[in-house]
């Protein structure tokens, strides 16, 4: 016992420590501008969270990033895994090609979506003038209708390679048998997609739903580096608020509150997840 | 056995060693080797002129043998890096403060005033009065001005030529008219260029117009009147809502435009007129970075039909904390550092000269606009006389309260609705008054 205890030690200072600590400070009114007074306000910080209009229009405007961006990420993760799935010559240049995305760090990716994005010398804007799609620049973060939808898409050219390798992963544990005994029995190739494969990956999709999701939900570098949460709030995400509410009103309470009811929420959707799609792993 | 207690010296030693790189890498092995280190200052500052700071404090330390324990941290960080040394009670003697800050870290304990100090207010005679007021909050004064600079109202010479302009525009009826010209010729699709996007300049640029349409955001007892379309914000709201929406003469990109990216827009010469900070005309006058150097003019700021030529002013100056007022050594050469470099240096604004002539930053010295080496300075990429008028036009930012934060968080996106067409300009005026007046409630 005492050789675990100096592990037991670090783990109590970094990581369960910080985690009860910030549920406690969640309790109270501390604000980082009067550190002095800090009243114990029980659960008012809560109540005042669910009770702001703000908030609810966060979550939906989370819900609406995280239902973009899974939705998308599944579906392309899919046929890409299928894509690699087959024999074909260049499959091993493309499997590596596929990861570079995945390898990027979250802050370079922001910064080189923002390049593409910008409205007056982005290459969005170039590649579409010059294929003949536009005849004016358009504006795409600065347009309230785009905004969510454009930083789905960046956070999707992140997060399918990961996808796609858990549901290729998937579908090579498919017994080769199965698509046999179809074929003999006169399945098109349809039939075998719909009655062999997709049932084979729902372990995968499981996976990929929950991990995408609690990623999506969560998310907050894209949103701090290509909007802050704007125009006009557009893309003021959950994430978005527990950072102004903690580091640019240094109301500590209030985002430990924000915090917790977003690590509730999470863990509520992982669980639906698991209870709907997960029961037959 | 012999090899095993090797091995164990090497791993001690290892540690031993790994600990001192540690330390050192922390700041805290550089206090023990520090010459100075019983009566060093500890100054804090964001990572700008980070040369210049160093090479001055060093002529601080060999001047009075005082060390300065010098560190820094980057801008977007500076506030909240700031406050939790602060409220840690790491050691901060001197650093550089913003006035949007000013009435948050006096309220919170962290600023000392610096009235009883005659060699640091002395200052104030040849100081600009905007800058004076900008430092004080509640009577009291507290601290030096580091820099200090102002919304300058630029154009873009060759392109007013070619339109056939022969003057800038005096009010924002003649810039609304000049842009349509300049756009009707052609010469440019958006041709006034002006940052919308959610970041600190913001509220410099609304706050810039608000003054010049002779509105105010709130009245001197601290009272929100935004609101009230006779008091000119809301007429300077409009226009920037018309300006985008009805004359088409600023894109509607403006809101993903912040001010660095605008000041490479109007650098590349896509725009006839730009709203940016006073220093930038040194950048687009500079043929390196610019590609209408020497084409570049500074004018007055237009005026609104009730308003004026006036401007936003904002400062940063150098604060003492009281924490070095509680200890009598540590004030005194805080107080020593704070003229060194708010003040004069061996009888010369030697510090503000050198931020002039590195980094083209403003300074709110009145008596510098009568040195031969500044007007040299300023006059190879400006003219000096228009810098110093339109600086005698420069007011503070009269949201500058505790909460000022909280509401400029609101305040910006209500803006960007008004732009955008999401909201009319009364309805998002009404709702920034509304956040306003809550927060100086609870306060």
């Amino acid at each position: 016992m005492w050789l675990i205890s100096p592990m037991m030690f670090v783990l109590m200072s970094v990581a369960v420590f910080p985690v009860v600590y910030s549920l406690w400070i969640s309790f109270f009114d501390l604000k980082l501008r009067r550190p002095k007074s800090a009243p114990l306000i029980w659960f008012d910080n809560y109540i005042h969270v669910l009770g702001d209009p703000g908030f609810l229009d966060s979550v939906l405007r989370t819900s609406s990033f995280t239902l973009m961006a899974v939705s998308a990420i599944m579906l392309l993760a899919l046929l890409v895994a299928l894509l690699l799935n087959e024999n074909f010559i260049g499959k091993k240049f493309l499997s590596t090609i596929l990861l570079i995305p995945w390898a990027v760090p979250y802050v370079a990716n922001g910064l080189m979506w923002k390049w593409i994005y910008d409205s007056g010398y982005g290459a969005l804007n170039g590649a579409l003038l010059q294929l003949g799609f536009i005849s004016n620049y358009l504006i795409w973060l600065g347009d309230t209708d785009k905004t969510l939808a454009l930083i789905a898409n960046a956070f999707v050219w992140k997060e399918v390679p990961l996808a796609t390798i858990l549901l290729l992963v998937n579908l090579k544990s498919i017994p080769e048998d199965l698509y046999s005994a179809a074929k003999v029995d006169g399945a098109n190739i349809w039939q075998r997609f719909w009655n062999i494969t997709l049932p084979a990956l729902k372990p995968g999709f499981t996976l990929v739903m929950i991990y995408e999701v609690m990623m999506a939900v969560r998310h907050f570098d894209l949103f701090f580096i290509l909007t802050e949460g704007g125009p006009a709030d557009a893309s003021h995400v959950l994430s978005w608020e527990i950072y102004v509410e903690t580091f640019r009103k240094l109301s500590f309470g209030l985002g430990a509150a924000l915090s917790y009811l977003l690590a509730v929420v999470t863990f509520l959707l992982a669980f639906f997840i698991i209870k709907t799609l997960g029961k037959k792993i | 056995m012999n090899k095993n207690m090797n091995l164990e010296l090497n791993r001690r030693e290892f540690l031993k060693l790994t600990s001192a790189a540690g330390l050192v890498g922390t700041g805290l092995g550089g206090m023990s080797i520090n010459a100075f280190a019983a009566d060093s200052v500890n100054l804090f500052t964001w990572s700008a002129a980070v040369d210049t700071v160093k090479s001055h404090a060093n002529a601080f330390e060999k001047k009075f043998n005082v060390g300065v324990n010098y560190s820094n941290s980057p801008w977007a960080q500076y506030r909240d890096a700031g406050i939790a040394k602060l409220v840690g009670k790491a050691p901060v003697d001197v650093l550089w403060v913003s006035d949007a800050w000013l009435p948050e870290w006096v309220e919170s304990g962290w600023l000392a005033p610096i009235n009883k100090y005659p060699e640091l207010m002395k200052y104030n005679a040849d100081t600009a009065d905007f800058c004076v007021k900008s430092m004080e909050y509640k009577g009291k004064q507290y601290g030096l001005t580091y820099y200090t600079d102002y919304m300058g109202f630029f154009y873009d010479d060759s392109k007013l030529k070619k339109a056939g302009i022969t003057a800038p525009p005096k009010t924002w009826n003649e810039v609304t008219e000049q842009c349509l010209k300049i756009k009707a010729a052609g010469i440019c699709e958006f041709p006034f260029m002006l940052s919308m996007a959610k970041e600190s300049w913001l509220i410099e640029f609304i706050t810039a117009m608000n003054y010049s349409f002779g509105g105010r955001f709130v009245d001197d007892t601290g009272k929100a009147i935004m609101q009230d379309p006779q008091k000119g914000a809301a007429q300077a709201l409009q226009w920037v809502v018309d300006a985008v929406q009805k004359h088409k003469i600023i894109s509607p990109a403006c809101v993903e435009i912040g001010e660095l990216n605008g000041l490479k827009s109007f650098g590349s010469g896509n725009h006839a007129f730009a709203m940016l900070a006073r220093y930038r005309i040194r950048t687009l006058n500079d043929p390196k970075q610019s590609a209408i150097a020497g084409q570049v003019k500074q004018a007055l700021m237009p005026a609104g039909p009730k308003g004026s030529n006036a401007t936003v002013g904002w400062l940063r100056f150098y604060g003492l904390t009281t924490q070095a007022v509680a200890d009598k050594t540590r004030e005194a050469n805080s107080i020593k550092l704070i003229e060194w470099f708010g003040g004069k240096a061996d009888g010369k604004y030697t510090f503000q000269k050198n931020l002039l002539n590195d980094l083209g930053s403003g300074f709110g010295v009145n008596s510098l606009f009568k040195d031969p080496e500044v007007i040299a300075s300023v006059n190879a990429y400006t003219d000096i006389k228009i810098y110093e008028s339109a600086q005698k036009f420069a007011k503070k930012k009269d949201t500058i309260a505790p909460w000022f934060g909280e509401w400029d968080e609101a305040n910006g996106s209500l803006y960007q609705s008004a732009v955008l067409g999401k909201s009319t300009v009364e309805n998002a005026l009404t709702k920034s008054a509304s956040v306003w007046t809550d927060l100086a409630k609870k306060a």
